[in-house]
């Protein structure tokens, strides 16, 4: 047996029978006040709404000749949406989708790059879309925790970093430390993900994958695969962040901008 | 003969006027101390000195040259500059002295232990983590920091805030013997008009961002002034 053993219809009865169970757990939820209820429903029309539309959409995809367009279009989607989602972590940070954007468009790129030309990836819209939500998901996610984290650690360091200047440091030595420490710490969940990987939890591909019937040794392998390029990508993207925000943080004259001093 | 020569400098940050053309001649080798109270723009003088901000208009000519004119890092070099925070990095005193000296790889021992008798700190001291130091001791570690990399100038702000009151007095002679035997030229921001009568040579009175005065020591005006 592969694959899901309902049809559509029987499903619809499943879910409606999980949402009774939801709808208690809401109803708790509003009578012990504890203040979720209203999002918590919010929450599960959204996420399943959106999932509904995303899965139209692939079934469209998956019977349109020219898919490989919408791909692109799709693919372009993520670009903006996650260069831009990123940025808004970057407080006071003027334009700082030039730094996200790139940052997130490379390391996803090439994890999705190396996972093609090894044939991980076949190009086919069942293996591109996921893969490419995941490597963009989680340069996003890296991105912003680094680009945060940064700019936090600048702010409350900035007299440590203008004493390295005045020492005659310039802007990547002054900055050094600090990116060490913030490129380490975006990696954090990926890392700690990584450890528990089949302990805490199996994975969304492994996890996929066995659904629809592969072997567990194959799926482990291939889930494997794909999460080292993901966080290969995820630590192209920290380190890019960092080097395209120098020129954000640092004047031409070795100084803190305007907008840090401020 | 002027080492420095700040010409009607104007500065503002957020919409505050911070300075208000400023003109100063620095004569080399004299120790100048900048009194006046807080807000009145001292540190900000320095700061645009060692170039950590830009100038709005006006010049500061440092040895016939307009400092725009000269790489900020050749610069700061040249004109050394003591944080009021003086702010440990992370590692040894040693660290801390060498630091300036390991980015140019030019790391010299003797240099090291010499700046540090300088600013008056025992080598026992080389080894210790500098973030364990008491606040006195990091001003005499960031003094030798900024001395190892044989500045022709010093910018000290309030080199003497968070020292122990009984060594004030020693911190003081340190740096006006140091000014001597490696012949510099010191700006000394401080709020302590008595400090400034017994260090400096010639005393700057820094009100609003304007320079109320400016003169030696024993001509300057007491009255009315900061």
């Amino acid at each position: 047996m592969t694959g899901i053993p309902y049809t559509w219809d029987e499903g619809l009865i499943i879910l409606a029978s999980v949402f009774v169970l939801l709808i208690i757990v809401i109803i708790i939820s509003v009578i012990k006040k504890i203040g979720i209820g209203k999002e918590f429903t919010l929450a599960i029309f959204k996420g399943g709404g959106q999932l509904f539309l995303v899965a139209l959409f692939l079934t469209l995809l998956f019977n349109y000749e020219l898919w490989y367009l919408l791909i692109w279009i799709l693919i372009g989607t993520m670009i903006l949406v996650s260069g831009y989602t990123s940025a808004k972590r970057a407080g006071k940070m003027p334009k700082a989708y030039l730094i996200t954007t790139p940052s997130i468009l490379t390391g996803a790129t090439l994890a999705l790059s190396v996972l093609a030309l090894s044939r991980a990836m076949p190009m086919q819209p069942q293996f591109i879309i996921p893969l490419s939500g995941m490597a963009f998901g989680n340069a996003m996610a890296i991105c912003s925790i680094s680009l945060e984290r940064l700019i936090r650690e600048i702010i409350l360091n900035r007299t440590s970093i203008e004493t390295m200047l005045s020492l005659g440091a310039n802007s990547k030595q002054a900055l050094s430390e600090i990116s060490r420490i913030t490129i380490k710490a975006s990696l954090i969940p990926n890392i700690d993900s990584l450890k528990t990987l089949g302990f805490i939890f199996i994975p969304g591909a492994m996890a996929g994958l066995l659904i629809a019937g592969t072997d567990p040794l194959v799926a482990a392998e291939y889930q494997i695969i794909v999460y080292l390029m993901i966080i290969g990508g995820g630590l192209t993207t920290s380190m890019l962040v960092h080097y395209f925000s120098r020129k954000h943080i640092f004047t031409n004259a070795e100084q803190l901008q305007p907008w840090i001093e401020n | 003969m002027n080492i420095l020569t700040l010409k009607n400098i104007n500065k503002q940050i957020k919409s505050k006027k911070i300075l208000n053309d400023i003109t100063l001649n620095i004569p080399k080798g004299s120790i100048v101390a900048l009194i006046g109270p807080s807000g009145s723009g001292k540190t900000t003088l320095l700061r645009c000195i060692n170039r950590l901000i830009e100038i709005d208009n006006g010049s500061i000519i440092y040895n016939n040259q307009n400092i725009s004119n000269i790489h900020p890092i050749t610069l700061r070099k040249e004109i050394g500059f003591v944080h009021q925070d003086s702010v440990m990095l992370p590692g040894t005193v040693y660290d801390n002295i060498s630091y300036g000296l390991q980015l140019q790889n030019i790391v010299n021992d003797e240099l090291i232990k010499s700046s540090m008798k300088h600013a008056g700190i025992d080598e026992k001291y080389l080894t210790q983590d500098a973030s364990t130091l008491s606040g006195g001791e990091k001003k005499r570690v960031a003094l030798a920091r900024a001395i190892a990399l044989k500045p022709t100038i010093l910018l000290l702000d309030e080199p003497t805030s968070g020292v122990d009151p009984k060594n004030i007095k020693t911190v003081e002679q340190n740096i006006i013997s140091f000014t001597k035997t490696l012949v510099l030229t010191v700006l000394w921001v401080t709020h302590n008009i008595e400090q400034a009568k017994r260090v400096a040579t010639h005393i700057a009175n820094l009100k609003d961002g304007y320079i109320q005065n400016f003169s030696k020591t024993n001509h300057f005006v007491w009255e009315g002034a900061y």
